[in-house]
């Protein structure tokens, strides 16, 4: 079991490896943390994620573009891919499995795969339609798979406006799934207007919900552990 | 209203739009687009379908004229879809002929499947592959149809956007960065495409052309790479275009408005998330600003009234002349296109 100040040391490796986009040390990082039994829950959460986050706060600040973004998140998933196998499933009360895709009309499945991203982070089953993803399919994958969540995603005003069919005939069939919609032209009023439970515009804000999300679910975590310790 | 038409319009569509491009004054602002502007009351009227306008130069031409007709637009402008020019470089492309939906094209089969593909060659006859030869022939037909009352427009892909739709966007957009030479070697082939295309529109009688270069937008690329990257081939493009031409680029803009009148087009085009008061004052009185109205949820969904509010904040803040921010989606309410209409007829500066 590795030190505190040593696992310190291999976190902020974790983290500075997304941030640096360097795939390399990413896996260098995550091998470190199995190797020496630090949690892989906290090497992903408290490494590669919080290096993410600072990922987010830079493109904010217009400092990274898609380009990094895209690369860090290589970097991510080179220290996930480690991980996840040593990944302890967490009883968090809500199941975690999630559609996700790009709806027909549409091929750009950037924005899509940042906030798959996240779910993968989160230990999210998640089912990814992929691009050009004919309508049906969304309704058909949910009831399939009994996902509570669904993420459509349209980087055109061309293509956005397929979302609105989708969600009638999920909500249709299943009042309680909870419907993301993402994409450059998509806004708060037609996230409103068209009965979506929440929404992204931009890789900015799928990224910061993707990791609000995330972050509620480590909060969770904190507090199942919290009760697992007062009551052992 | 046709009393106010008589009072405000003394200039065809047509001369307004030229004198514009000229720098000239106009009888009032010009209400066009250098963007796909096909309506489901044209393709209604005409019992078309949208997925085979596409295909067919009449129907393209047919189609297109209908929104002067119908509504006073000032321009025509053929085609809809944004495949042309990777057809011609050999991608496959879907219209969704099945579909009941409003559905786009799009390109189902690219040409560059990983790094080593980059250097490719291009076709001496490009401009004679896939529906290029039916745009010239639809631009020609639209022209005949419209007389001297209405230019004619189209519109062209920017290389690094091209270069998104040949490619995986994903793997463009890493390689821009960790390879710039590898994909500045590919921008120059593609360049070469661009202009071949426009040639052969500005030969079939176009009167304007537009250069889409959306991939290049700041939500997407950081300036300094547009300025290094990109801008040298725009200038390259602009160079070689003989009619009036407008650089498009949507989303943030802010930051780039400088490179993109420094590529040499006559007028840029923002969408609604330029602040154009902010633009207009860094480029001075003169630049051509066309823009930034939604052409989503103003236009579609917006009420007659929303329409007016925002056209008249888009002149307020300085544009032009009057122009979506991206191609007009077909099923504008005919109430709000006249309400643009009118907006602009009785705009006083």
């Amino acid at each position: 079991m590795a030190t505190e100040e040593r696992k310190k040391e291999i976190l902020a490796k974790l983290r500075t490896a997304v941030i640096e986009y360097d795939e390399d040390s990413a896996k260098e990082g995550a091998q470190e943390a199995l190797d020496e039994e630090i949690y892989a829950n906290d090497a992903i959460f408290d490494g590669l994620v919080s290096g993410m986050q600072e990922v987010g706060r830079l493109f904010e600040a217009e400092e990274y573009f898609v380009p990094e973004m895209l690369m860090c998140a290589d970097a991510l998933y080179a220290g996930l891919d480690i991980l996840k196998p040593h990944v302890e499933q967490l009883d968090l009360g809500v199941k975690g499995s999630v559609v996700i895709g790009t709806v027909e009309g549409d091929v750009h499945d950037i924005g899509k795969n940042i906030v798959k991203m996240m779910f993968d982070v989160a230990g999210f089953t998640v089912y990814d339609l992929g691009r050009d993803v004919p309508l049906d399919k969304f309704i058909d994958e949910q009831l399939r798979t009994d996902s509570e969540l669904v993420c459509l995603s349209a980087m055109m005003t061309t293509t956005m406006v397929g979302m609105q069919k989708v969600i009638a005939d999920l909500k249709k069939k299943n009042p309680n799934v909870k419907i993301m919609i993402g994409g450059a032209p998509v806004s708060g009023d037609i996230a409103e207007k068209w009965g979506a439970d929440g929404y992204a515009d931009d890789a900015t804000n799928a990224l910061a919900d993707a990791i609000k999300m995330v972050s509620s679910l480590k909060q969770l975590k904190e507090e199942a552990e919290a009760k697992a310790k007062d009551n052992p | 209203m046709s009393k106010e038409k008589a009072m405000t319009e003394t200039m065809t569509s047509r001369e307004r739009v030229l004198k514009l491009f000229q720098g000239q004054a106009t009888d009032r602002p010009p209400c066009f687009s250098g963007m796909g502007n096909v309506t489901t009351e044209g393709l209604n009227q005409l019992q078309y379908k949208f997925a085979k306008v596409h295909l067919d130069e009449f129907q393209m031409a047919e189609t297109a004229v209908t929104t002067h007709k119908l509504f006073g637009f000032d321009a025509c402008v053929v085609p809809f879809d944004l495949c042309a020019e990777a057809e011609a470089l050999g991608a496959k492309i879907n219209t969704y002929p099945d579909s009941e939906d409003l559905l786009y094209p799009t390109i189902k089969e690219k040409v560059i499947h990983s790094e080593d593909d980059m250097d490719i060659t291009i076709p001496r006859d490009v401009s004679e592959r896939g529906r290029v030869p039916l745009v010239c022939k639809a631009i020609t037909l639209a022209k005949q149809a419209l007389k001297d009352d209405v230019c004619i427009g189209s519109y062209v892909l920017g290389p690094f956007t091209l270069a998104g739709q040949i490619m995986e966007l994903n793997d463009l957009l890493k390689l821009s960065f960790k390879k710039p030479d590898r994909v500045g070697k590919l921008l120059e082939a593609l360049t070469c495409v661009i202009v071949a295309v426009a040639k052969a529109y500005e030969k079939a009688g176009v009167d304007y052309l537009t250069v889409r270069e959306m991939g290049a937008t700041s939500d997407v690329l950081s300036p300094r790479v547009f300025k290094n990257l990109i801008l040298p081939h725009l200038k390259s493009i602009f160079e070689q275009i003989s009619v009036p031409s407008v650089i498009h680029i949507c989303g943030k803009t802010n930051d780039i408005v400088v490179p993109m009148m420094e590529t040499g087009a006559s007028a840029i085009s923002v969408d609604q998330k330029n602040n154009v008061a902010d633009t207009r004052k860094k480029l001075g009185d003169s630049a051509l600003i066309f823009g930034n109205y939604d052409p989503y949820n103003v236009l579609v969904s917006g009420t007659p009234e929303q329409v007016k509010e925002t056209m008249t904040k888009c002149l307020d803040d300085g544009v032009s002349a009057v122009w979506p921010g991206c191609d007009i989606w077909p099923t504008v309410p005919p109430e709000n296109f006249k309400s643009m209409m009118e907006t602009v007829r009785e705009y006083r500066r």
